[in-house]
């Protein structure tokens, strides 16, 4: 896999560094592949790390998604009840909980980017 | 911020918490106890340092659970309420805190607030009190707590009340034979 915390770990912890590969690995497995690429870029974008997906040929389902998963960097606390509940909608239970996982690593891998965690760690 | 579980927990009987909700995902649920179990093994970076980063995130990202949850080995490594207790704006000043968690509680606010605060001094610091494989320790640590505490809040998990609980240090759960 790829990405900075990862990274890290390969360089100095391979065993941590597998055990997280596999923890990311569940997680984006229960979601599918081009939403799991869709909250990522969405999330990267809202920390300045890229453009934001074209969502103008999205469902609505997904473009409800990514809203929320725009919030998740710096409006954590705000996210309504209501905003849950039509992710929740849309994707289950089961899902809404891998997708609060998903989007919630995506904002951290961003951070530990912004830092240069690799760097850091001399990789 | 709510405090009414936005998802039912997975597990009969059980109210909605942290792990009754992840069984709606056990294998997302299997592989991040084992991380979890396994970073907290680890003695690379000891677990007082581990968790006085989690204390400033628990503060930072506003979680109540984390905040009000301690874990055991921690205490043991003396991080007792007056250390803890200067873990918040203007830790730098404190002489209860080392110079090694000064620098850790830095990092920690970069990368979960502001990775400009990471500035030359401060990253110099960093890895002067630190290994670069305890700083990849740290790293995914605080990763984790975010996002635990992220995920945790925006799934309405947090408690309404809570007093402070000590608990075991989350460790990896040997196979049955």
């Amino acid at each position: 896999m790829s990405g900075p915390i990862h990274a890290s770990l390969a360089a100095t912890n391979g065993a941590l560094a597998e055990k997280y590969a596999a923890f990311v690995a569940a997680s984006e497995g229960a979601l599918s592949p081009e939403l799991v690429a869709l909250i990522r870029q969405a999330v990267a974008a809202v920390h300045g790390l890229g453009a934001a997906p074209d969502e103008s040929a999205l469902d609505e389902a997904t473009r409800t998604a990514l809203a929320y998963a725009r919030r998740m960097p710096f409006e954590h606390t705000a996210i309504s009840d209501a905003e849950a509940a039509a992710v929740t909608h849309h994707l289950g239970e089961p899902g809404f909980v891998a997708f609060s996982v998903v989007a919630a690593l995506a904002d951290a891998e961003c951070r530990a980017a912004q830092v240069d965690l690799p760097e850091l760690a001399g990789v | 911020m709510s405090t009414i579980p936005r998802v039912s927990s997975a597990i009969a009987g059980e109210p909605a918490h942290f792990g009754s909700v992840l069984a709606h995902q056990p294998a997302i649920a299997a592989r991040f106890f084992e991380l979890y179990g396994a970073f907290w093994g680890s003695d690379v970076l000891a677990a007082r340092i581990k968790e006085v980063a989690r204390m400033r995130n628990a503060r930072v990202t506003e979680c109540g659970f984390c905040r009000n949850v301690r874990f055991d080995k921690a205490l043991g490594e003396g991080l007792v309420e007056e250390v803890v207790d200067d873990i918040t704006d203007g830790y730098e000043t404190s002489d209860k805190l080392t110079e090694t968690e000064k620098a850790v509680l830095k990092f920690t606010d970069a990368l979960i607030h502001d990775p400009e605060l990471l500035n030359g001094d401060a990253r110099a610091a960093l890895q002067r009190h630190l290994t670069p494989q305890q700083i990849a320790e740290l790293g995914l640590g605080v990763s984790l707590f975010l996002a635990l505490a992220k995920a945790l809040i925006t799934m309405g998990l947090e408690p309404e009340q809570m007093d402070r609980t000590v608990l075991p240090t989350p460790a990896v759960l040997e196979a049955a034979e």
